[in-house]
């Protein structure tokens, strides 16, 4: 037996000290300052319990509901609160809401996020339903008004909370990107990241001994219980998350917040706190755990790829993320937070305040965490066209130095519009296209080299035409070439070429 | 500085603007108007300190125009903020940031009012104030 391993308290003792009025009781943030100075072990002795905070953007939340039944009755088969659509696929007058949902008249200022925070200050709702009709359920429309009072139950289950940790965002393309991530600046004009770090309750228990089924929590300034492992768990890349449920109606709208990101989608900031028992060292060693000890890698979200799949930037700490500032390419770039620390913070707190209190027991886990656990991507089996079926292949292309009115006159000549420019050894250095020369020879320049578009727009091989599609569409563009690894040039694809392919696709049918 | 000039009925028609303009020398840009025969508003910026500030409000007070200074550029609303921070990095004149207790902190004079803080906050807490967008 590994010293750490050793039993230094149970839950059970924990709950009576509770009980007694004398469990010690330290936030994260005070853990790790006593055991900066007085050591670990000490710490370990001294402490009963660290409790933990975390306010993000949760999005795989959403909230069971049941409406009661009417006079006379409906089997509710669509059904919409605030105009946010609520899934009915289960019995008459049951539905699920989830909070990244969008209302279908406000699009992403409003959602099912932001209908669960009116629900649970108490708001009106306007609950509206649809139905074919039946013997037992003759009813077919129903309009109302409804607050959370009038519901029979409303159980918040969220399938993927408090994620461990999370890849920080920056930006390498050359316009602004709104995310998930939030606002992304251009040329790496700034970086955002979100996660708790040595607030979040999985960093505090990195391998899973006290959290489990079973284990209660303070969710959304309710009580809550963890139900298992969240969606995407994956433990072994310190990617952990959680399953989590709890009662509504009980819940604070303080910790339960709606919220859009612009141009993205909606979503719901949760906030949630588990208290972490030091049961052993290496408990108390974990819940220890410092910001500038838990890694976060910076993705590019210029590359529009599965998000494992986006280049890594660099590898910082949550601690050089937090201080506000982190160095790409030798240059100073801005970052913040998505997720509040001064919530996390403030949960960690009330959290403590309730334990002391003798308001809140802690739980054994009636069934440990998976531990193991990999993510596996969504493989597309039908076949998606890629850019190498559409784009041509023989590229009419021209030098720098070519004339203006030469390279009009290639353009006519080919019913063309998009004119690569490449050096002598086939690399792409500009692009021109025929409304680039028509105004050229309008304002008497000469030279392709002075009029032409440096920072090209370009399309890979391997890409399937829907991404290729929406980057021109973001571009206001119509055609973009094709490049190798080295910059070569080896065929264009144009919206000319992806809506003729459109159109054959549907005669076909 | 940006001001807000309010034209009362008896002296809207008058070119008072151009003239200040013409007798300042002053670069003063409209960022907002709403005029019309009634009552005119106007907020501008007068890119200018001191005496040549002075003299230029002088000038439209004397013409019958009510002058207010505009000191405020963005509204944080409290009750909706977490503070959580996604507006930060966004801001290019870091006017936005965390104070120690990591509450969202502004500065006005930092600010350059161009927005991009306001659809960068997922809780609809900032709003650009009238007249202070450019
Ligand atoms: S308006 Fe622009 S400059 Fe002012 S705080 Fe917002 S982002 Fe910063
Ligand atoms: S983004 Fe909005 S909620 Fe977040 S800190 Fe800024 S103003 Fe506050």
């Amino acid at each position: 037996m590994n010293k750490g391993d050793r039993r230094i308290r149970s839950v059970k003792e924990i709950n009576e000290k509770i009980k007694r009025g004398d469990a010690v009781v330290l936030t994260a943030e005070e853990m790790i300052k006593l055991a900066e100075s007085s050591g670990v072990k000490a710490a370990a002795k001294e402490v009963d319990i660290v409790t933990t905070g975390t306010f993000g953007a949760m999005c795989s939340s959403g909230v069971f509901l049941n409406f009661g039944h009417s006079d006379p009755p409906i089997k509710m088969t669509k059904c919409w609160l605030n105009d946010v659509p609520v899934y009915k696929g289960l019995a008459a007058v049951d539905g699920y809401l989830g909070a990244a949902a969008l209302s279908e008249t406000r699009g992403f200022e409003y959602g099912g996020g932001h209908v669960i925070e009116d629900l649970v200050s108490g708001k009106e709702i306007e609950l509206r339903a649809e139905s074919y009709g039946a013997d037992c359920y003759p009813r077919r429309h129903i309009e109302t008004t409804i607050t959370i009072d009038d519901l029979n139950q409303a159980i918040l289950v969220n399938p993927r909370n408090c994620y461990q940790r999370y890849d920080a965002a920056t930006n390498s393309s050359d316009r602004i990107l709104y995310t998930y991530m939030g606002t992304l600046l251009p040329n790496y004009g700034n970086v955002t990241f979100t996660g708790a770090g040595q607030l979040n309750p999985l960093c505090k228990d990195w391998n899973y001994e006290t959290i489990g089924i079973g284990t209660r929590i303070f969710l959304g300034g309710g009580v809550g219980y963890v139900i298992g492992e969240g969606t995407q768990h994956n433990p072994q890349s310190g990617f952990g998350t959680l399953m989590v449920r709890g009662d509504l109606k009980r819940m604070n709208s303080r910790y339960l917040r709606g919220a859009s990101f612009y141009k993205y989608g909606v979503t719901l900031y949760v906030g949630i706190g588990i208290p972490i028992p030091i049961i052993n060292e290496r408990v108390a060693k974990t819940a220890t755990l410092r910001d500038d000890q838990i890694i976060v890698e910076i993705r590019d979200y210029g590359v529009p790829s599965r998000p494992d799949r986006r280049p890594v930037i660099k590898r910082v700490t949550y601690a050089d993320l937090r201080s506000g500032k982190v160095y790409i390419n030798g240059k100073e770039v801005p970052s913040s937070s998505l997720s509040s620390y001064k919530m996390a913070r403030e949960i960690a707190e009330v959290l403590k305040k309730w334990i002391l209190e003798g308001l809140f027991f802690l739980t054994e886990p009636v069934e440990p965490l998976p531990r193991k656990g990999r993510l596996k991507p969504l493989r597309v089996r039908r076949k998606e066209p890629t850019v190498r079926e559409l784009m041509r292949r023989e590229v009419v292309t021209a030098k720098p130095d070519e004339k203006v009115e030469e390279a009009a006159r290639k353009l006519i000549v080919k019913g063309i519009d998009h004119l690569p420019v490449i050096a002598e050894d086939g690399r792409l250095v500009g692009i021109v296209t025929s409304w680039d020369l028509a105004r050229a020879i309008a304002e008497r320049r000469r030279f392709l080299s002075e009029i032409m578009t440096r920072r090209v727009v370009t399309a890979r091989e391997d890409e399937t035409i829907d991404a290729v599609a929406w980057r021109m569409a973001q571009h206001s563009i119509s055609g973009v070439p094709v490049v190798d690894e080295e910059k070569k040039v080896i065929g264009i694809i144009t919206t000319d070429d992806i809506s003729k392919r459109l159109v054959e696709g549907r005669s076909r049918v | 500085m940006r001001v807000r000039l309010i034209y009362s009925p008896d002296v809207v028609e008058k070119p008072i603007l151009a003239e200040v303009i013409s007798k300042t020398g002053l670069l003063i840009n409209i960022l907002e108007a709403k005029v019309n025969a009634q009552k005119g508003e106007l907020v501008v910026s007068i890119p200018s300190s001191g005496e040549k500030l002075e003299e230029a409000i002088a000038m439209f007070r004397r013409a019958g125009v009510k002058v207010e200074e505009i000191k405020e550029t963005l509204k944080i609303d409290q009750e909706k903020c977490t503070s959580c921070g996604a507006c930060i990095s966004p801001c290019p004149t870091q006017a936005l940031q965390f104070s120690s207790d990591w509450t969202l902190k502004y500065e006005e004079e930092k600010c350059v009012a161009c927005g991009t803080c306001v659809n960068a906050c997922p809780f609809g807490a900032l709003t650009l104030l009238e007249g202070s967008e450019g």
